[in-house]
């Protein structure tokens, strides 16, 4: 492989890492708020507002029904308001972290629903109020369903950054749709999807490691009184 | 120091919902140890939700250290709460945190700095037997060294309430009883007002200074242990009783046929039951000196309440019918709990 090629992946590597993360970063930012209103005010807990609860479910179902491509498409209007201009890697970051959010945001649901409704009572007994019931109670324990959940969001949003480049968002997607794909460039489409191998098998075990860490409740070792 | 008046708690929902409480009115002293004892679903989980308010009863006020919590905003209930410690039967520990994490939290609520938590979790961890394992986590740690934990972080806030929500029940006798040990070791030493409920009678009879009984979200009963145990009014209270204190006639009456009325030959047989200073007295040697009866114990138990001891004893009355007349009549007359049993024909059994 030349060094141009080895160049242009290297570019493409660093174009895909840069709108993951970025968007990454923004729907945890938007999804952890979300997840917390979504499970907060479900019937019986700690904030119910039945009306918000089901509007906002609504809209997040409707966000991930949508498949990526069609979402990427349909909201190129409000990427071009967002971002200046519906092309590039830039761009791409607005429908990945449009996508991801309501993704997070129930990956995050199911993980504070683990958090047992006994924790929170015993909190309440202890005169917490809602918002430390959710910085100190709910977050923190299920921190590790969250870490696990937020490993699943990267590694999709991987590959729907591949599905941007079809649509000229830049990244590994663009360079095997451009190389691989038009210019039948078997090897670099080969590198490219191995280069995506990799960086998930990265991602997943940086995960894993992480998640591992943060759960307190697995330690072996229990002694009895 | 705690008094509910008239709680009433009904649930929403299909054929008019849940009517969990029907019109409680308890009082709590200051410094008792006071229990509650139900069977499940009888409201007891429910009242002591109330006590707190973490349960808002529909109707009836709760009245903690002067202050009405029915009449308190979110707020004012928040802060109130400060002062209500509470422990539960499955210890609601806080997993990602360590053993002095949780203690810390009801201090972190409260505002308090990080040194000024150094140095108040650590006396409480000492004073439940943990300030060694103050590093671990929950997952680390036994039942009873978990329950521990919850009672140092519900005596953080320094309360003059501590609730405890069937506290024992998820735990083995042996640590039942090192954590009743404990809660009464507080009751004492800090003056600590403690309301429990419980299932079992003996966790009452262990702590308690006063029991109700709650059936179908009404106190059916209450007053001193004691009173209870030894005067027991009504079916379910007698049945939480005979789980400690056996009621039931011994196996050598199996096929004893009791006549209600006295024959010529007919002995009678008693069941008395001693409290406190009538246990100490020698009643049955001065009856059978006085009348002529003989007495034959066939079965015999004490026990101790609260220090107060409290025996069973069943008798076979035996001589002419005026002596044992005599005698039923001067035992009547001793402060002791009576229950005549029945007559029975004369040599019908070997009397032991």
């Amino acid at each position: 492989m030349s060094p141009e090629i080895l160049a242009l992946l290297a570019e493409s590597l660093l174009e895909t890492i840069y709108m993951v993360a970025i968007s990454a970063l923004i729907a945890t930012l938007l999804g952890i708020p979300l997840g917390v209103i979504l499970i907060t005010t479900g019937k019986g807990h700690i904030l119910e507002n039945i009306p918000l609860n089901r509007t906002l479910g609504s809209i997040v179902n409707a966000c991930r029904s949508t498949p990526f491509i069609i979402l990427m498409v349909a909201i190129i209007p409000f990427t071009r308001m967002i971002a200046g201009t519906s092309i590039g890697t830039n761009a791409a970051i607005v429908p990945l972290s449009i996508a991801a959010i309501p993704f997070v945001g129930r990956i995050v649901e199911t993980a504070l629903r683990e958090v047992d409704y006994g924790l929170i009572e015993a909190a309440q007994a202890m005169g917490a109020s809602p918002r430390e019931i959710i910085t100190k109670v709910l977050i923190p324990e299920a921190m590790p369903g969250v870490a696990a959940g937020l490993t699943i969001t990267v590694i999709n949003l991987i590959g729907h950054s591949a599905m941007a480049g079809a649509i000229g968002g830049g990244g590994l997607g663009d360079l095997a749709i451009r190389y691989g794909y038009q210019r039948f460039r078997a090897d670099i489409m080969l590198a490219t999807v191995l280069i995506l191998i990799a960086l998930v098998q990265i991602v997943q075990s940086c995960g894993d490691h992480i998640a591992k860490r943060l759960n307190k409740k697995q330690i072996g070792g229990s002694s009895h009184a | 120091m705690i008094t509910l008046r008239d709680i009433h708690k009904q649930y929403p929902g299909a054929n008019g919902g849940v009517h969990a409480l029907r019109g409680v009115t308890v009082e709590v002293k200051r410094g008792e140890i006071f229990g509650v004892i139900g069977k499940s679903g009888a409201g007891k989980s429910t009242l002591i939700r109330c006590i707190n308010m973490l349960e808002r009863p529909t109707s009836g006020e709760v009245i903690v250290d002067g202050q009405n919590l029915t009449s308190f905003s979110e707020q004012q209930l928040r802060e109130a709460r400060k002062g209500i410690g509470m422990i539960f039967q499955h210890f609601n520990l806080l997993s990602s945190r360590t053993v002095f994490g949780n203690v810390a939290f009801p201090l972190e609520l409260a505002g308090k700095s990080k040194a000024e938590i150094a140095a108040e979790v650590i006396p409480f961890l000492e004073l439940v037997g943990l300030a060694d394992k103050k590093d671990q986590y929950p997952s680390q740690l036994s039942g009873g060294q978990k329950q521990r934990v919850g009672i140092a972080r519900a005596l953080a806030s320094r309360p003059k309430v501590l609730l405890c929500d069937e506290a024992t029940s998820a735990l083995d006798p042996k640590t039942t009883k090192s954590i009743l040990e404990l809660l009464k070791d507080i009751n004492r030493r800090l003056g600590l007002t403690i309301v429990l409920i419980t299932h079992e009678m003996h966790v009452i009879k262990e702590i308690c200074d006063r029991v109700a009984v709650i059936e179908d979200g009404k106190i059916i009963e209450q007053g001193s242990v004691l009173e209870i145990f030894t005067k027991p009014q009504m079916t379910t209270t007698r049945e939480f009783i005979s789980s400690i204190v056996n009621h039931d006639l011994p196996d050598i009456f199996t096929g004893t046929v009791f006549s209600a009325t006295s024959g010529p030959d007919s002995n009678l047989i008693l069941r008395l039951s001693f409290i406190g200073h009538s246990a100490e007295e020698p009643i049955i040697a001065s009856m059978i000196r006085r009348f002529n009866v003989d007495a034959s114990i066939l079965y015999g138990n004490i026990d101790h309440i609260q220090q107060t001891p409290f025996g069973t004893l069943i008798v076979e009355l035996s001589g002419d019918q005026a002596g044992i007349q005599n005698a039923l009549n001067y035992l009547r007359a001793r402060e002791l709990g009576i229950e005549v049993i029945g007559y029975v024909a004369r040599n019908t059994r070997a009397v032991g």
